[in-house]
């Protein structure tokens, strides 16, 4: 039936694309139940036919764009290609990943179909047939439930939360062409990777960061001791990133890593949706923080509100006590 | 090189906002208000084209009365005009009426390039720049954290962010919109006094009224409505741990280990 049908805008580049695609899926899967359409998919990159045909496994329809024009991503193609699959779909939903590339093309859409855009949504709610969408607002410390009165709906999905669903369709593949952008005026010149440096603390079981709550550069050093107390690796916010005090590759967060330790420690960290994004799904979270508002004791196991230049050296110290020689760096 | 920039004057960072009592807004009652911190940046990154191109730098914000303090920091960083949309009746939330309001007043003015924040701290939508840029018909990167202009050949190449360290190289033609992503450049200190001094500079006033933007669609029919604002839930979880530091490590620690975690 037109009208019900839902799209959702995979990715096929890297960094985030898995996340981000199972996220959809299972969202899309919701939806298209209580909403009895199809599930779409667009499916835009280059080289992208086995990603497509495992997409195929879990929706109605794969749309490929298949192309060497979008190697790299072209907010300009992407767009144009987006506009026309909907614009022909004419569908009730269609969601995005809320990634670089989501947060990028969602709006970019909306724009042109004079519709609204609800980013960074976590939860969907479906009642008597009517959508509404849970997002953040206030640097998290605030929800809204929101409701939009135009079709298409248009959303970006925070990632994670999801399991990977079992491929349960069999759909088809239909190619779809992409032509060259008339007067491009953004032109992707080339993507790079982030340079190897050696660091994973994605792999570590134990990770303690510090945020800007830290103050000096030289308090870090608490974090550290801590860390390595715990037998664990240090990591930090974004902020500590720009300051020019680490590389990417100890910051946690959406445009960091993300992270799922048995153990989050977040020192002076606030809470912010995009550092969650990075460390939500750790086992077991605790936040040390002045502020008892912070949005992160909403992602808690354990909270203490203080000054972490008071409590994180005693924790060392107590860790220290309690592990004795359990560190398995002091053993070797 | 002429560079428009956008301000936005926000509920400050370091507080959560009480709901007012509809359920659908916050309060502003003896909320404090700031830039928003993406914006901060969006500012340095003007200031700092402008030092390599020469021009000027505007710097333009859209809300209430109070939202002129926005201009006076961002003369105190230098900027070189600064124009206040003066909106009492939706103060500056409206990202409908932002939009038709930016392009109104940034049509009269000549640019090579426009920043805006990447995205505003208080609805987190990231919306208002590529809004602008659909609005003007001029091109629009995101995330951008490293811009090389070459205003001479209506150029230039930046950098943006892709998520998880991947970056993209990107050449787009000017005029352009590009939104900065934090830490494009090291925010640099802005002295109180500069603030103060700065308040007896010139604010060029606009009101949405005198825009003659048409206002049906702006409000109950907008693209998105807030049905209900909330405090996050924890669900009861979070076990707040208590006493002086000494004795709040002491009992975290000895939970962890319990819970086999240490
Ligand atoms: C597209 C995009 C991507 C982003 N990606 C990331 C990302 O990957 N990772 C990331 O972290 N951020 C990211 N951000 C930035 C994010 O929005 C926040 O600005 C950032 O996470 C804030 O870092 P913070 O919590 O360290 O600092 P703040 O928000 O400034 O918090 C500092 C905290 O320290 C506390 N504090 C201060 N002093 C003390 C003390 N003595 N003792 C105890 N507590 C104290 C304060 O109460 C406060 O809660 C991104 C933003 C955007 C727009």
């Amino acid at each position: 039936m037109a009208g019900a049908d839902v799209i959702i805008v995979c990715e096929a580049g890297k960094g985030q694309t898995e996340a981000a695609n199972t996220r959809l899926i299972a969202i899309g899967e919701e939806l298209t139940r209580h909403c009895s359409g199809r599930l779409l998919c667009l499916l835009a990159g280059h080289d992208i036919g086995t990603k497509a045909a495992e997409l195929s496994r879990h929706v109605d329809e794969v749309c490929v764009a298949d192309s060497p024009l979008l190697a790299n991503y072209n907010p300009e193609a992407h767009l144009k290609i987006a506009q026309t699959l909907v614009e022909e779909l004419q569908p009730r939903v269609v969601l995005f990943g809320h990634t670089f590339i989501g947060m990028d093309l969602a709006p970019r859409l909306a724009s042109r179909l004079g519709v609204g855009v609800a980013s960074n949504c976590f939860d969907v709610r479906i009642e008597n047939d009517a959508l509404s969408f849970m997002r953040p607002m206030y640097r998290g410390r605030i929800n809204a439930r929101v409701v939009m009165d135009f079709r298409p709906i248009i959303v970006t999905l925070q990632l994670g939360g999801a399991e990977p669903p079992a491929a349960g369709r069999a759909g088809t593949v239909r190619r779809i062409d992409v032509g060259p952008v008339e007067n491009a005026k953004i032109k992707p010149l080339r993507t790079i990777e982030p340079a190897p440096t050696g660091i994973d603390i994605a792999k570590a079981d134990i990770v303690v960061a510090g945020g800007r709550g830290i103050g000096e550069k030289q308090n870090f050093t608490l974090v550290a001791e801590l860390a390595e107390a715990l037998g664990g690796v240090p990591a930090c916010s974004r902020p500590l990133v720009d300051m020019g005090w680490f590389g990417t590759s100890h910051q946690v967060g959406l445009s960091g890593n993300t992270v799922k330790p048995k153990l989050y420690i977040a020192c002076g960290i606030s809470g912010a949706v995009e550092h969650l994004h990075g460390m939500k799904e750790s086992k077991t979270i605790v936040a040390i923080n002045k502020d008892p508002d912070a949005p992160i004791f909403k992602v808690a196991h354990y909270g203490v509100v203080g000054d972490l230049n008071e409590i994180v050296p005693q924790l060392t110290r107590e860790v220290r006590a309690v592990r004795g020689g359990k560190d398995p760096r002091r053993e070797t | 090189m002429k560079i428009v920039t956008f301000a936005k004057h926000v509920p400050s960072s370091v507080v959560t906002p009480r709901i007012a009592h509809s359920g659908d807004r916050i309060d502003e009652d003896g909320l404090s208000h700031e830039v928003n911190e993406a914006d901060l940046y969006a500012i340095e990154e003007a200031l700092y084209q402008r030092s390599l191109h020469k021009g000027s730098v505007t710097a333009i914000t859209i809300g209430p009365g109070r939202a002129k303090e926005a201009l006076h920091i961002a003369y105190a960083k230098g900027v070189d005009q600064a124009i206040q949309v003066v909106d009492e009746a939706l103060r500056g939330v409206n990202p409908v009426l932002n939009v038709m309001a930016a392009a109104k007043v940034v049509k009269k003015l000549e640019y090579d390039m426009i920043f805006a924040g990447i995205q505003a701290e208080d609805d987190l939508q990231g919306q208002f720049g590529i809004g602008l840029a659909e609005a003007l018909g001029i091109p629009a990167v995101t995330a951008v954290t490293e811009i090389r202009a070459s205003p001479g050949e209506k150029v230039a190449t930046v950098m943006r962010e892709l998520g998880g360290g991947f970056k993209e190289e990107i050449e787009v033609d000017l005029p352009c919109l590009l939104t900065i992503q934090f830490g494009i450049r090291r925010l640099r200190y802005t002295p109180v006094m500069a603030i103060v001094r700065s308040r007896s500079r010139k604010i060029e006033q606009v009101t949405v009224e005198s825009l003659a933007i048409p206002t049906e669609g702006l409000q109950g029919n907008a693209p998105l409505r807030v049905m209900k604002l909330s405090y996050p839930e924890d669900g009861g979880r979070c076990e707040l741990i208590r006493g002086s530091a000494e004795e709040a490590a002491r009992k975290l620690v000895h939970k962890l280990v319990e819970a086999g975690v240490v």
